[in-house]
């Protein structure tokens, strides 16, 4: 067996998040045998990143001071650092998103003493560090976590959810109005937008294999926009959403349109479009997104 | 006055114990939440139908508890009774999330300690150590595996799981897909009991070595299993006390008048209390109101528990050796339920949307978590988690006030306390992100 200190020494900085990316990552036995894993303060007691790591991941988005401190930190230690998850790529779900009364509320009951202090947003982590590779996912699959360590650049990545589900789109199945976000009996091997689901599939880059729609659930578009979209403004992903819906259904514009602004897609779909309209942040080019 | 910051690893989220020493003499103990998630605050306005889905992000280890007790809170607000093969698949995907947290907490989290290793992945230097560790790090990971694949097949999605639906589940588990699972558990059972054993045996040599299994003094427990019946997707509250009798159980609508919930300056977390008392949630509060778990392999190691401990069981480094119990009972029970029938029957029942007050409780693996929702105009206007490593903040103060005790003295202060502080909060096995929802 080959002794572990040969092994590329990878690490893991958990910024503001939910824990989720790391039980996935955890999912995965296979890193075991490929790779040293010198930090993540989850699984190993250590409180420094060595200065010598090959990759860095980083889970979580910027919510406090602290988390900025860390982050520049763990960048200046690391050959290569990866964003993980759609905290990491857009703040996630503590992103506020306009909405001002739970900010505020938020804000009001934020502060302790001697403790971190919350900034007033959740932040992507692209505004203070430079990032070499992009996985989004709520989570990442163990498999797109194997891939980001060992061979992003030769990754096949389906280029829509669509690819990998395996449901056929029919032409004579126009559903009239909204199924709602699950319920009722979904038909096996049936498009869910043919069933009056709203799937979002058709704009969110593959490669989790689908996962949610074989099983018969929508597409809330964890792993964000396809390449097409990205770096765009939020109307070009919605639009094509919009599009999707006409041609497939005859449900009226303004149900789909509520739908599409409400809070259970805005958690994924609109936190990426919304991101884009931060002009000062670097371009998310599609060679650096897995 | 010295105060010295110990940061935690091996636990979930980011916390700190902060210990004040004064004149050689322990002033204070702490247990700090460094981070803020702010469910509460976020799900405000959102339709209430929609929450189920924003809810498990709350924290991606306990998120299939979160899941459960958001869709029976709307279920309680929209008067309707999911039917009973629901229930039992609500079960499966419970027993898949103790199995996957207790294995991660037993053997990514705590065995490191019984061994003074920094993790579960490092390896010794001489190579009998080394193929020992590499083997009982892949049945570790075998093992957690299975919850994972557990809540997979129950849940739909191995985290954030979206099969429990309002009204019941969205579909039934196959019968070659359940046979599939339980060959695997057949499989694996008997590694999983080796790797309790091994861990067990890891522990008494632990307490021999340090004199100590930490803070015993009698507290109150509190879970929602019954004394016979291990259900984790429960209907009521029961509390032990210190004596070892059991004080009136209660119903989640009522659970203000028992459990008093508080903020903490110091700490993004609040704490609670029972009637003004330190109280204490979790594997050890549940293996305390226990009278059977109903299966042979777990009943076993209970008896052996309660016979080499006795019955309530008080010091901290129990709450270890019963995540082990119930690591085996939890794979026990799952196969069990596989045999039956999951495939057919009625899986979920209509529901006309109105507004109201909802309640929703299971038995996570840290204990009782509930949601209260007041759903307005269907939207949340208020939400409430009441979160089971909240009931244990008081506990673990306690406990980290007895460890700082006892290596704080006239000499100084005695560098084992850096592990001993690790040790009594991960007994404690708490959950950050849920804490400061």
């Amino acid at each position: 067996m080959e002794t572990s200190k040969d092994l590329p020494k990878f690490a893991v900085l958990q910024l503001s998040g939910c824990s989720g990316c790391e039980v996935s990552l955890l999912n995965s036995d296979e890193w075991i045998n490929n790779f040293q894993l010198v930090y993540m303060p989850l699984v190993v007691t250590s409180n420094k990143i060595p200065d010598d790591v090959e990759v860095l991941l980083v889970t979580g988005g910027v919510r406090t001071d602290e988390d900025i401190h860390n982050l520049r930190k763990g960048r200046s230690r690391t050959k290569k650092l990866i964003a993980v998850g759609t905290c990491a790529l857009s703040g996630g779900v503590a992103q506020f998103k306009g909405n001002h009364i739970a900010r505020e509320s938020f804000l009001k009951a934020s502060h302790r003493l001697r403790l971190p202090d919350m900034l007033p947003n959740a932040y992507p982590i692209d505004r203070f560090v430079d990032v070499d590779l992009y996985l989004p996912g709520c989570p990442p699959t163990p498999q797109l976590f194997m891939t980001a360590l060992k061979d992003p650049e030769n990754a096949k990545i389906a280029a829509i959810v669509c690819q990998e589900c395996g449901r056929q789109k029919l032409n004579d199945m126009r559903p009239t109005s909204i199924t709602g976000p699950r319920s009722g009996v979904v038909l096996p091997d049936i498009c869910l937008v043919n069933q009056g689901y709203i799937c979002v599939g058709t704009s969110t880059r593959g490669g989790c294999g689908a996962l949610c729609t074989r099983p018969g659930h929508a597409c809330v578009g964890c792993r964000g926009p396809a390449n097409p979209y990205l770096n765009k403004e939020p109307k070009f992903v919605l639009d094509n959403l919009r599009r999707v819906f006409a041609r497939m259904t005859d449900i009226p514009a303004e149900e789909i349109d509520a739908v599409l602004e409400s809070p259970w897609l805005s958690l994924f779909l609109g936190q990426f479009t919304d991101y884009t309209q931060e002009a000062d942040l670097p371009l998310r080019t599609k060679e650096k997104m897995l | 006055m010295t105060t010295i910051t110990y940061p935690l690893s091996r636990i979930e989220g980011h916390a700190r114990v902060v210990i004040d020493v004064y004149d050689n003499e322990v002033f204070r103990a702490d247990f700090q939440a460094m981070e803020m998630r702010g469910f509460s605050h976020y799900v405000r306005g959102v339709p209430a139908e929609q929450i189920t889905v924003i809810v498990p992000r709350i924290c991606g280890v306990c998120s299939t508890a979160h899941q459960v007790a958001s869709v029976k809170a709307l279920e309680d607000v929209f008067g309707i009774t999911p039917p009973p093969l629901a229930s039992d698949i609500r079960e499966v995907l419970l027993l898949g999330q103790l199995i996957q947290n207790q294995a991660t907490s037993l053997f990514i989290f705590t065995m490191p300690d019984r061994t003074n290793a920094s993790s579960l992945f490092e390896l010794s230097q001489s190579e009998a150590g080394k193929a020992r560790e590499f083997s009982l790090a892949q049945m570790a990971l075998k093992i957690r595996k299975i919850g994972t694949d557990l809540i997979t097949l129950a849940g739909g999605q191995f985290i954030h799981p979206i099969k429990t639906v309002i009204g019941g589940v969205s579909s039934g588990i196959k019968r070659e897909k359940a046979d599939q699972m339980i060959l695997t558990i057949q499989e694996l059972l008997p590694v999983a009991t080796e790797l309790v054993d091994i861990y067990w045996e890891m522990s008494m040599e632990m307490g021999d070595r340090i004199g100590s299994w930490g803070d015993d003094e009698p507290t109150h427990y509190l879970a929602s299993t019954e004394a016979n019946n291990y259900c984790l997707n429960s209907q009521r509250l029961r509390v032990m006390q210190p004596d070892g009798t059991e004080a009136p159980s209660f119903d989640p609508h009522d659970f203000e008048a028992y459990l008093q919930i508080a903020e903490s300056e110091y700490s993004y977390a609040g704490v609670s209390s029972y009637m003004g008392q330190i109280l204490r949630a979790n594997s050890l509060a549940r293996i305390n109101l226990t009278e059977s778990l109903g299966t042979p392999r777990a009943d076993a190691y209970l008896r052996r528990f309660v016979q080499t401990f006795g019955k309530p069981a008080h010091a901290i480094m129990f709450f270890d050796l019963c995540r082990g119990i119930e690591l085996v009972y939890a794979l026990e029970k799952a196969q069990q339920m596989l045999e039956g029938d999951l495939e057919h029957g009625e899986t979920e029942v209509g529901y006309a949307p109105k507004d109201g007050t909802g309640f929703g409780l299971v038995e996570a693996p840290r204990g009782p978590l509930i949601h209260r929702y007041e759903v307005e105009n269907g939207l949340i206007k208020t939400a409430d988690f009441v979160i089971p490593t909240v009931h244990n903040m008081l506990a673990i103060r306690r406990a980290l006030t007895v460890a700082a005790k006892r290596y704080v003295g006239p000499e100084g202060i005695n560098a084992e306390l850096e592990r001993a502080v690790g040790r009594v909060v991960r007994a404690f096995d708490p959950c950050i992100a849920c804490a400061t929802k």
